[in-house]
């Protein structure tokens, strides 16, 4: 992974979003957070899109806020089953993986809950 | 345990133990709790289907998961899905509120008879009370709320924690194939908690002063502080949320179900 690719996303509002939930919910930024945003470009690249784009199909703009768009928030759920199934580990070190893009999700508004050990 | 204690440790419990069972005579004391609260003419509406997660099969549970509780689903060994029996007045057409009657709970004294009963109350309100929905619906789903409170408050006493949770009701129905006229209500998941019992603290209220009254609408119910400490010395009233450790209670939980943070 390329230095400049990961400072390219952690620039983006959504990552923004993401480390200042984590921040706010936890008390401190994680330690590795790094890592977090390098697992995050990962799964970009798995899925062709930038994180912005990415929570952007998954929310509209309604009167008086946003609505989640079911479908789109599927899709990502699906293939974040997908990329945790692609990466080496066992089943629970593949869950953390996805874990990590469903806390990018998550701090960003999508509701997504994994299964017991994220299965 | 004392009921104020159980009043106090009872909060929505959304970590469970996924692997620990629930014994089944503890699941029929809750049953047992629901069936004996309060309800308006005897008519018993609520009625519930328990489900043991590891014995229904997984497309049937995949249909029940809601976006919100799917992992709560998963957690907790034992669902317990609540419906309100809609039809159950015209089915029995006043005749428990006559063995009300004839077990003097109501009595003369109050002006209740078999021929009340019989000619005034069953066709004058009841039959024509189930016939306006809106507030049919109303009036029965307010009985079933309280003897689902009866259900929630067992488990915590059987050292249990459960949480009240709506499921899809289209899908409920079809899964459970019930009766046209039950209505999907509330799912109860049941099962060991994974979090300590105070999960958090005492949940967030509204002001005391806020909700009740005294005589008139402009005049809030006094609350005494001595009836304060009195339940907190009775563990009703018990240590307000957000609790310092509840962060790191759930980092470990995270780490140790293996939960997104």
């Amino acid at each position: 992974m390329r230095g400049e690719a990961i400072s390219s996303i952690r620039d983006s509002a959504t990552v923004q979003a993401w480390v200042s939930g984590l921040r706010e919910q936890w008390g401190e930024e994680p330690a590795d957070m790094r890592a977090r945003i390098a697992i995050l470009q990962r799964f970009c690249a798995f899925v062709e899109r930038e994180p912005d784009a990415i929570i952007e199909e998954c929310s509209r703009d309604v009167d008086g806020g946003k609505r989640i768009r079911i479908k789109k928030r599927r899709f990502y759920s699906e293939k974040i089953d997908e990329f945790q199934a692609s990466v080496e580990g066992d089943a629970r070190a593949q869950a953390r993986t996805g874990n990590i893009v469903r806390s990018f999700l998550i701090h960003n508004g999508i509701f997504m809950q994994g299964g017991v050990g994220g299965q | 345990m004392e009921f104020k204690e159980v009043v106090g440790r009872r909060r929505s419990i959304r970590f469970f133990e996924p692997d620990k069972p629930v014994e089944r005579e503890k699941v029929q004391v809750i049953l047992e709790t629901a069936r004996l609260a309060s309800c308006a003419v005897n008519a018993h509406w609520l009625r519930a289907i328990v489900v043991e997660r590891d014995k229904i099969p997984p497309d049937k549970l995949n249909q029940l998961k809601t976006p919100v509780a799917a992992l709560t689903l998963d957690l907790a060994p034992i669902h317990i899905y609540f419906f309100c029996d809609l039809g159950v007045v015209k089915r029995i057409k006043g005749s428990r509120l006559r063995e009300l009657v004839d077990a003097g709970a109501l009595a003369p004294t109050h002006g209740w008879s078999h021929k009340f009963v019989d000619e005034f109350v069953y066709p004058q309100i009841l039959e024509p009370m189930t016939n306006n929905l809106q507030g049919y619906l109303a009036a029965a789903m307010a009985d079933c709320g309280g003897a689902a409170q009866n259900a929630l408050l067992a488990a915590f006493d059987e050292g249990l924690g459960a949480c009240l949770n709506t499921p899809n009701p289209v899908l409920t129905k079809q899964v459970f194939g019930v009766p046209d006229d039950w209505v999907s209500l509330w799912v109860m998941l049941v099962g060991y908690p994974a979090e300590s019992w105070e999960a958090g603290g005492q949940r967030p209220r509204p002001p005391f002063e806020e909700l009740y009254y005294e005589g008139d609408i402009n005049t809030p119910f006094r609350r005494d502080a001595g009836v304060v400490e009195k339940l907190k010395a009775a563990g009703m009233i018990t240590r307000p949320a957000p609790l310092p450790e509840r962060r790191q209670e759930i980092m470990q939980l995270a780490e140790r179900l293996n939960l997104p943070t």
